[in-house]
Formats: structure tokens, sequence, C-alpha cells
């Protein structure tokens, strides 16, 4: 009986691991030493996979080395995001890559995951652009595609597939445990807002090129928004997201707001379980919260870059320091710079 | 003497002929809606960053494939090529067209390329006012996968970047994209080839101020546009039908003419002018395109829809003019001048703008007329003046048709005074005036609407399950719009064979030699009125 017991709580244990860590495969962004994903067999080798998402990865190879970038996308516009914060989105050199500030169900948790899927959405397309992958807007499986081929229609979009892979890649860890627990529920519906941060905000370019250049004929198409942009749109909904529960509405089990005075979320906005711990010390217990002490800090400002907040309460030092700066430039547009050195006295503050 | 057909039509043969032209404008319309694809297609491309290692790269160019077997070598971004020491001379924007595992045809008729740059804003290294960006571009072509590239053009091309930074110019936004125009980059009269290669540089130097103040340049994007296969298809299946019927109903039209004793009138002469040049459109020359590469068919159909428009402009104002009933002999297509001259001098200018443009392009297929401020200001000065005569061309119309109902109202008043003859005569003029007014206006308003409606909607639209193609649908189905119009008008204008009340008008004609000439120069008289005719005739009573 109590051996029994052992091991369905190792189980549960382990999968407790298991879901924990949906954003696992974010660590191929540390990957650099791994060269490039070529071939079948370094599929097995990667980190942070888990055993569908290797079987994705072998019968889409060409595809990794975009994810792979998407991963290191993900987690640069993370850090641009959150350069202001307690939490800055700092990394750790194992997996998960964020901690385990990921693995709770933290307003925190929503934006990574919501990024990390648009990131690879983002980078995918990209990819299809350039010519790296093969089936891409062409691609039958992808919904749009006329039967009748390029020669007589053309191609849909490549953001269609794009949006297609990250969803089988991104979402199988959610979708493979079944979508009944609250974790599940969140990552999904922030994987995808993220996605749709992508294509709520694509443009739409048209060029006319009728009779002698008339609006007779005019060709639009969509062009992806700067990830950037996806970055700033997804970080106004980490802003305003929602804390939500876990539902039963008839069979379904469905997210709804804990506070039944807000207004229901929409597919775009962010959505979360817990509270976010206040980032403020070093929890040993809770690898990837680093805590304040030794951040810089803006005295001026009131907000949260502001020493007050950020260093919790705690003071700050200031220290005046000799900053080499560059100054008087000459740029090439790619790859050459040539400056003079500036030096200049900066007041630094640092949060004790 | 023989009137029009229309005028001796019974009403019920006119609704039958109405109804099946209307299935056939219906009919149109769906080939376009629901078999065509829509007309135009855009596909986006990144440039692929290579390396150019080797130092003599003006001597034999050698040609930097994106992917594929032999590939060049590549780098990621700019920060590699920082960290590697490349510099900017030694990198290739290179871009293969189309993307993998497809191929270009003959079908896609043209290929327009259009250039954006992705330039991040740094606050050190910003665009300068008035930047403009010189490009030095290879194209090249081959029609098999392992063949060697064939060089097509050369050129060092200059084009105008117009950016500007919608967020505010701090250190905190640095990274952000600016917000530049899309650049036209070029345009290709026929898709001769399977696959096209693009090699880009952008070659600094400093001390020329070549390239010097254009930002950093994050990504090099094009979007190639052609027209689909499906839609030439159809396109051509459609005009292939066309030609033979306006040919057969001009051949039929002219016989009549020529059976009549008098020498054709300037209305007749018009009316054939018109099916001439909407034959000219209709003859479906295109289909060689597709076995030769003639780049000049663009061009080429440019041309001809400009003579056809030009022709449709004089018909309308002719047309008004041989209807004005106030006794002035006119019948000469010089008494137009001052109408016609706006449309040849507009349709001259729009000519001229059209060689600069697309004429140039035959031989530079990279050439723009907007890239440099003269050619600019030139084209704007040749659209500026073919704007002008547009509008002075519409308020001359405009005045003509004014004048037409003014004196229609006049001569209204005095119908029932007139004898039998003169009076069918008058109301068989304002019958057929007021009848190619409605039509005209409603394949005019036609055209407007479904043009608006492919402009604002998203091009397709879900109906029942079908997917309908609405710009296809637009040019199907406005293209045999027109083409009934001129059908049609071909058909109801020919003088018709039908003699009735010849003895009475003879007699009418001893006593009003002074209106002899009116009746003489307009088609007209009169004889067996029908129904719309006698209902027209009696709301002029009225």
């Amino acid at each position: 009986m109590s051996s029994e017991y052992l091991i369905r709580s190792l189980l549960m244990l382990f999968l407790a691991l298991f879901s924990a860590n949906a954003s696992n495969w974010l660590y191929l962004a540390k990957l650099s030493s791994v060269g490039s994903i070529s071939d079948e067999e370094t599929c097995e080798k990667l980190r942070g996979l888990i055993q569908r998402q290797v079987q994705i990865c072998k019968r889409n190879v060409e595809v990794m080395d975009a994810v792979r970038r998407g991963a290191q996308l993900a987690i640069d516009e993370c850090q641009y995001q959150f350069r202001n914060r307690r939490w800055n989105c700092s990394t750790l050199e194992s997996v998960p890559v964020f901690g385990k500030v990921v693995t709770q169900g933290t307003r925190e948790a929503a934006f990574v995951y919501a990024i990390s899927a648009a990131s690879v959405a983002f980078a995918v397309t990209r990819a299809c652009s350039s010519g790296e992958l093969d089936k891409c807007g062409c691609d039958r499986n992808v919904h749009g595609v006329s039967p009748e081929g390029f020669q007589w229609s053309g191609c849909s979009d490549n953001i269609a597939y794009g949006v297609a892979f990250s969803q089988s890649f991104v979402d199988i860890r959610e979708r493979s445990k079944g979508q009944s627990s609250n974790r599940a529920l969140m990552n999904l519906h922030n994987n995808e807002a993220g996605r749709k941060a992508i294509l709520n905000h694509m443009r739409v370019e048209c060029k006319c090129h009728g009779v002698s250049g008339s609006c007779e004929v005019k060709t639009c198409w969509k062009a992806m928004p700067p990830f950037r942009k996806v970055g700033n749109v997804i970080k106004e909904k980490f802003d305003g997201a929602t804390e939500v529960e876990l539902r039963k509405v008839g069979t379904t089990k469905v997210l709804v707001p804990r506070n039944s005075q807000f207004k229901p979320h929409t597919d775009e906005d962010l959505v979360y379980l817990d509270p976010s711990p206040d980032f403020c010390e070093h929890d040993p217990r809770t690898p990837g919260i680093m805590g304040t002490a030794g951040r810089f800090c803006n005295k001026t400002s009131k907000a949260i870059d502001g020493c007050e907040l950020m260093c919790c309460g705690r003071g700050f030092h200031t220290e005046e320091v000799e900053v080499v700066d560059r100054c008087s430039c000459k740029f090439h547009w790619c790859c050459y710079v040539k400056c003079k050195q500036c030096r200049k006295m900066v007041e630094m503050h640092t949060c004790r | 003497m023989a009137g029009a057909i229309i005028e001796n039509m019974s009403t019920k043969k006119l609704v039958i002929l109405g109804v099946i032209l209307m299935l056939f404008q219906a009919f149109s319309f769906m080939v376009g809606g629901l078999i065509a694809p829509s007309p135009t297609a855009a596909v986006s491309y990144l440039a692929t960053k290579c390396v150019d290692n080797e130092k003599t790269h003006h001597k034999n160019p050698k040609w930097f494939t994106p992917w594929g077997p032999d590939q060049c070598s590549k780098i990621k971004d700019f920060d590699e090529a920082m960290v590697k020491k490349i510099e900017a001379n030694n990198i290739v924007f290179a871009i293969h067209i189309p993307p993998p595992n497809t191929e270009m045809s003959t079908w896609f008729q043209f290929l327009l390329l259009i250039l954006h740059f992705d330039i991040a804003f740094k606050i050190q290294n910003q665009i300068a006012d008035g930047a403009s960006i010189t490009i030095d571009v290879r194209l090249a072509y081959r029609d098999d996968k392992l063949s060697e590239w064939t060089q097509m053009a050369h050129s060092v091309e200059q084009r105008k970047l117009s950016c500007n930074f919608t967020a505010a110019k701090t250190i905190e936004n640095e990274g952000r994209l600016y917000d530049c125009d899309l650049l036209p980059f070029m345009e290709l009269g026929s898709v001769a080839h399977k696959y096209y290669l693009l090699n880009v540089r952008l070659p600094v130097n400093e001390r020329k101020k070549v390239n010097i103040g254009i930002g950093e340049i994050n990504d090099m994007r094009l979007v190639g546009i052609h027209q689909n296969g499906g839609f030439t298809k159809v396109w051509f299946a459609m005009k292939t039908f066309l030609t033979p019927s306006v040919l057969i109903i001009m051949i039929w039209y002219w016989k009549r003419i020529t059976q009549m004793t008098r020498p054709p009138v300037l209305l007749e002469k018009v009316i054939f002018a018109l099916g001439i040049s909407m034959t000219f459109i209709n003859i479906p020359v295109e289909w060689f395109s597709v076995g030769f590469d003639w780049t000049w068919m663009l061009l080429f159909g440019d041309i001809r829809q400009g003579i056809f428009y030009a022709m449709l402009l004089s018909f309308w104002i002719i047309f008004c003019g041989e209807h004005l009933m106030d006794q002035t002999e006119r019948n000469r297509f010089s008494v137009y001048w001052k109408q016609v001259i706006p449309i040849v001098f507009g349709s001259f200018c729009l000519f001229i703008f059209d060689m600069c443009e697309r004429g140039v392009q035959l031989k530079n297929p990279f050439y723009s007329i907007w890239a440099s401020d003269v050619g600019t200001e030139l084209a704007m000065a040749f659209i500026i003046v073919a704007g002008i005569c547009a509008c002075l061309y519409f308020l001359f119309l405009c005045f003509m048709v004014f004048q037409v109902f003014r004196n229609i109202s006049g001569k209204r008043s005095c119908l029932p005074a007139m004898t039998k003859a003169r009076r069918l005569h008058y109301e068989g003029l304002i019958f057929r005036f007021k009848f190619l007014m409605l039509v005209t206006l409603a394949c005019a308003a036609m055209t407007v609407i479904f043009f608006i409606i492919s402009q604002v909607s998203e091009g397709h639209w879900l109906w029942g399950g079908h997917t309908v193609q609405v710009n296809s649908a637009f040019f199907t189905g406005i293209y045999g719009m027109w083409n009934l119009y001129v059908f049609a008008l071909m058909f109801l204008y020919a003088p018709s064979h039908k003699r009735y009340g010849d003895e009475q008008s003879s007699a009418d004609q001893a006593g009003n030699s002074g209106e002899d000439t009116q009746l003489t120069t307009t088609i007209t008289h009169v004889d067996g009125p029908t129904e719309i005719y006698k209902m027209t005739g009696k709301e002029a009573q009225e």
C-alpha cells in the first residue's frame, strides 16, 4: 500500500515537474554550441524538448534553426521589455531558462508564454520569406491554400504557416496533457494571445499598377510588424492582464475573471492564475528570482525603475563613475563605426 | 430613308435583347468571381545576406544564391558581420524568385518588385534629411535548376529614402524601426524564365558621399507581384470569345451602312470607330506572350486601353452634339475640335508619361521615373495636365448634355403643332438620346460602384460555401460590360431597313427645306412607332 502510494506520489511529482517546464524549449536559444540543427539525430540531443516536440523536430528539421532564432528573439525581447522592472527576465544557464518564475501561473509566466509563441511564429515566417524552408505558404496543410497551386493562384501568406507551426510546436506540451488543468488552459490562452499580437497587427501594404500606374489594378499584401512592436503589444497586455480562475460551464472547463465585475478577457488579452511575488529578495528556493540588490535605478523616477520601488525600500548606493562614451561617430549602413572617445562623469545608483 | 433599329424595334424585342445582354453581363461577372483566382499575387521575400570574400568582384560577376545547392556563405545579421569584420561593400543581398519548390511561368505576364528597407533607429546614426540610397543591382535568370545563371540586367539606381520615426527620438527607442515608404524597384513586362536571381549591393564610398547617412539597415525586404496564371487563362479565354462577337456585329453594322444610298454620317462612322478600338483591345495578341519573350506587351496593353478610352470619350461628345436639335449643320469631325482637343491632349500626356516609365523599363527594368526629382516633377506635370484635360472634357460634356435637355424641353412644347413626320423625327431623336444616356449612366455607375467595392473589400467574399473573387469579378465584369455596351450600340444604332410613312415624309420635306439637313445628317427619320417609342412620345407631349 505504502509503496503504491510512493510510486503514485512520485508519478504526480514527475507530472508536476513536467507540466511546470512547458517553456523548456526556450533553452534552444542557449545551445549555440550545437551549431546548425541539420539532421534528425540532433533532435534527440536537444535539451528541453519533450518527446513529441522531438518528433516534430525530426519531421521538420529545416525549421528548427528558425525555432532556435525565435527562442533567442523571445529572450531578447523579454529582457528589453522588462529592463526597468524588478524581474528583468534574467536567464539561467539551466532548464528552465527563466528559472521557476515561469513555472507558476503568474503574470510574468503569461508574458513569457505569449512572447515565445509569437517569436516562433515570427521567426518561422521570416525564414519562409528568405527561402530557407520548403513548404511555407505553398504547403497544402495550411488553411487557405488553393488546391490548384502556385501557378494558378499563388500561395497563401507565409504568416499562416508560421502561426500553424507555432501552434503545433509550442502548444503541444499543453495539448498532450489534455485540456483539463487550469495551467494548461492558461498557457494555451496566452500562447494564442501572443500569436494574435502578430496577426492583429499585420500591416496591409498596397501598390497600384494599372494603366500608367493608376489604381485601376491594385495589389495588397500583409507585412509582419517589427518584433519590437509585437513585444510592445504583449507588454501592454501584460500590464492589463486579467486574473482568472477555472470554472465549469456545462461539460467544458473555461477560464473566467476572478472578479466578476471585470469584463471578460478577449482572445488577445493575457490571463494569469496566481499573483506574482514581489521579486525583491534573492530566493534560493526559486531559481530565477535574483532579487534587486545590485540593480541600477533611476533616482528621479517615481515609476518601477525609480530607486524607491526598485530597491524595495532598502535604499541605494550612489557613486560617481567615469563613463567612456562614443561620440562624433562615423557610420556606414553596416558593420563600420569610427568614433572618438568621450569621457564623462555619471552618477550611478545601485540598490543595496 | 430609315431610322435606327432601336426606334423600329418592338418593345418585346427590345426587352428580350436587354435580358440576353443582362445574362451575358451576369455571366461575365461570374466567370471572374467564381472561376478565376484573384487577379494578382504578391509574394514577400527577405533578402539573404551573403558575404563576398573575393576582392575582384567587379570583373566577372559571381552569382550569389540564397538557398539550394552551392548557396553563398551567409550571415544571420549585421552584428555577426561586425564581429567578423566584414565590410559593407562585401555584403551582397541575394533574392531568388520564386520561393523554393515553385517555378515562374509565362502565364504570369509581368513581374513587379517593390523594395523596402528595415532601418533601425540609432540615436547616433540617424537617417539624414533627404537621404537617397544607391543600389547596385544585377538580375539573372536560368531555366533549370542546375544550369548557370545568365545576366539579364545590371544597373546602379538611386532611390529616395522617405522614412519617418513615429516614436520619440530617445535612447530608449533605439532599435525601433523607421516607417519607410515602399520603393518601386523593378518591372518586367514578361516572365519568360523559370528562375530569377537578384544580387543587390549597397556600395559605400565616403569620398563621394555614396550611401552615407542612410541609417543602420537591418534587412532588405522585397515584394514580388505578378498576375495569377489562372486569371490570365480566364482573361485570355474571355478575350478570345469576345473578339469574334464584336467583330461579327461590326461587319454586319458596316454592311448595313454601305447598303444605304446615302454616304455614312459622322455618328455612324464614330460608332464604327468605337467598334474598331474595342476589337483592338479584344484581339488576344497576349497569347503570343506565352510563347515569345515580348516585354513590350505591358506597354502595348496600356496603349490599346488608352485608344479605347479616347474613342469612347469622343463618341459621347459627338453623340450629344449630333442630338442637339438646334438646326446647325454639324456632321463634320472638325466641328468638335474644341471638345476633342482635351481628350487628345490628355491621352497624349498619359502616353508620354507611360513611355517615360514603361517605355524606358523595356531597356532598364530598374528604371523608375519617380526616383529622381526632375522625373517626379515631370511625371506630376503630365498627370496634372491630363487631369485638367479630363476636367475640361467633363465640363464640355455636361454642358452639351444640358443643352440637349434644354432643347428637348423646348421641342416638346411645340411637338403637337408639327406635322407627323417631323414630330416622329424629333420624338425619335429624343428617344434615342434618352436611351443611350440611361444606358451610359448605368454602365458608368456600375463601373464606379464596382471599382469602389473592389478597392474597399478584402479581395474575396465567402458566399454560400463559394469564394467570390471580387477583384477578378470587377475586371471581367466591367470588361464584359463595355464590350456589351459597344455591341448593343452597334446593333441598336444601325440604320433600320423598315420603311414606313415614306410618302408622308417626302410630302413634308417639300415644305421644310430648312430642317432637311438635320433630318439627313442624323440617322433618323422615323417610321413605325414602337410602344416604348410611343410612350416617350406621349411623355414628350405631356
